[in-house]
């Protein structure tokens, strides 16, 4: 079995008795008296989100409990570690940046001090603020250098302003200097929050918002090497998580074909846009995409390099969680370690080799 | 490579090339400023007649968010069809990429555009 590197796994939001008492006032008694401020787009969540098989107790654990993903995640799976990447519904698209970053820090200060501790295996990615970029720096000062915090959060589908702009830039400085990645994820219920929920306007539901999610990420990523983003902070690192894969290939052709008749609009370019990519940017597996023809993802898989850019991810325990085994095994065992683990590692500073025991496992 | 006299000087204007046929190329000579170029009138992309294109001094900038301005010493040759950027001078693309244009020596001598082709 191949050492394992889970780039997406979702811790539950606290109860509010275990959590309250880290929110400052005047929101610990706003969220007391009235429950978390909330923008949806009008479309519900696939039943809760989980997946079914989770909802009962199991061992006196439930997935309120970080014991329960020790055991049936990272146990079961053989993770060498696992990313906490939570939950952005308190914070995705809420308006008041000072209200998302009380929230932000209180969410932080619990999963560090009650999740960390729990399990070594355990990653976190910090929440921010994006709606104020001055604020989230405080916050990526706060917890840079802490053990086991790896990650910066971005609510990838929810934002106003997009992630090219300089509006962004303390965030993006700030992560380089402290070597955090940003681990970009969707918001699908608060996806109105952004002015164009699709390009073409409002999707009417979950389904129709969780097909589009790949827009979004194109839209980003565009937005970000033709903004300059990593041509300014050349050591910044960015993972795309939950939007596919097959769609990337489209967009580093088109870019680069694009650019070669317009560069006098990003004449602070000095490579061509997909090199900026294929150093800066990473994408996780799940949900791969299924063609009719397995061979057919393999193809995709060449054309993104994913022996360099694709990182598991499983989603735990959402309801369309992958398991590891989801990857074709036609893709040979020195890109499946890859996929697996070593470019996680890579991508988030951890040693490459696994330690004797996770190796065994 | 030999040297030929392709046209009088006093026809090649600003903004009007002279294209000339030399064995089976056909050549665009070009003036900028007080400089005569001469070019293969054909794209390495998709076969445009270059010659046809505009000059330009190209937009550049040091680093994103720091301004960007004109470099008038530095002209480029862009092509009419994708608006693909070459160096006059060298030939090279003003993006990272292989593809160049076809450039040859030029001179002028007795009211004559020489070019070694």
């Amino acid at each position: 079995m191949h050492p394992l590197i889970d780039c997406d796994v979702h811790q539950p939001n606290p109860s509010r008795d275990q959590w309250l008492l880290h929110l400052a006032e005047p929101y610990r008694s706003e969220v007391a008296r009235h429950g978390l401020r909330s923008i949806s787009s009008g479309i519900r969540c696939e039943d809760g989100g989980n997946r079914w098989d989770l909802k009962e107790e199991r061992n006196g654990l439930t997935l309120n409990d970080p014991g329960f993903y020790s055991e049936h995640l990272l146990n079961t799976y053989g993770h060498r570690f696992a990313l906490l990447s939570g939950n952005n519904s308190p914070i995705a698209g809420i308006p008041d940046p000072d209200y998302v970053a009380a929230i932000c820090s209180a969410l932080n200060d619990f999963y560090v001090e009650q999740w960390l501790p729990q399990d070594e295996r355990f990653l976190l990615a910090i929440k921010i603020p994006l709606q104020d970029p001055l604020l989230a720096v405080r916050e990526i000062e706060r917890f840079a250098g802490t053990k086991q915090v790896a990650a910066v959060s971005f609510f990838a589908t929810a934002n106003r302003i997009a992630f090219g702009e300089r509006f962004y830039w303390p965030i993006y400085e700030a992560c380089q200097r402290h070597n955090l990645p940003l681990h970009m994820h969707p918001s699908t219920t608060a996806t109105i929050a952004n002015a164009a929920m699709t390009p073409v306007g409002q999707a009417a539901t979950y389904l129709e918002s969780h097909v589009c999610m790949p827009q979004f990420y194109m839209a980003q990523v565009a937005s970000m090497v033709l903004n300059g983003v990593f041509a300014k902070f050349d050591r910044l690192k960015v993972m795309l998580v939950e939007g596919g894969v097959c769609w990337l290939p489209h967009l580093l052709w088109r870019m680069d074909a694009e650019f070669k008749g317009l560069r006098h609009e990003a004449p602070f370019l000095k490579r061509m846009p997909s090199e900026y990519v294929r150093e800066h940017v990473r994408l996780t597996t799940q949900p791969i995409e299924e063609p009719a023809k397995p061979e057919h993802l393999l193809q995709m898989f060449e054309m993104i390099h994913a022996d360099e850019i694709l990182m598991y991810a499983s989603d735990f325990p959402h309801w369309d969680f992958d398991e590891p085994t989801k990857l074709p095994k036609a893709l040979g065992e020195t890109t499946l370690r890859r996929i697996l683990h070593d470019n996680a590692a890579e991508f988030l500073g951890l040693p490459i080799s696994p330690s004797a025991e996770t190796a065994s496992l | 490579m030999s040297w030929q006299a392709v046209c009088a000087e006093e026809a090649v204007r600003e903004g009007t090339p002279v294209l000339v046929t030399i064995g089976r190329r056909e050549v665009g000579i070009i003036r900028h400023r007080e400089t005569l170029h001469a070019v293969l009138n054909f794209c390495p992309h998709a076969g445009a007649p270059i010659a046809r294109g505009r000059v330009e001094s190209p937009v550049t900038a040091d680093e994103p968010g720091g301004g960007v301005r004109v470099d008038a010493d530095h002209p480029v040759l862009r092509c009419p069809w994708h608006h693909w950027e070459f160096d006059l001078a060298t030939g090279a693309s003003l993006c990272p990429i292989k593809p160049r244009i076809k450039v040859f020596p030029v001179r002028v001598q007795d009211g004559q555009v020489w070019i070694d082709a």
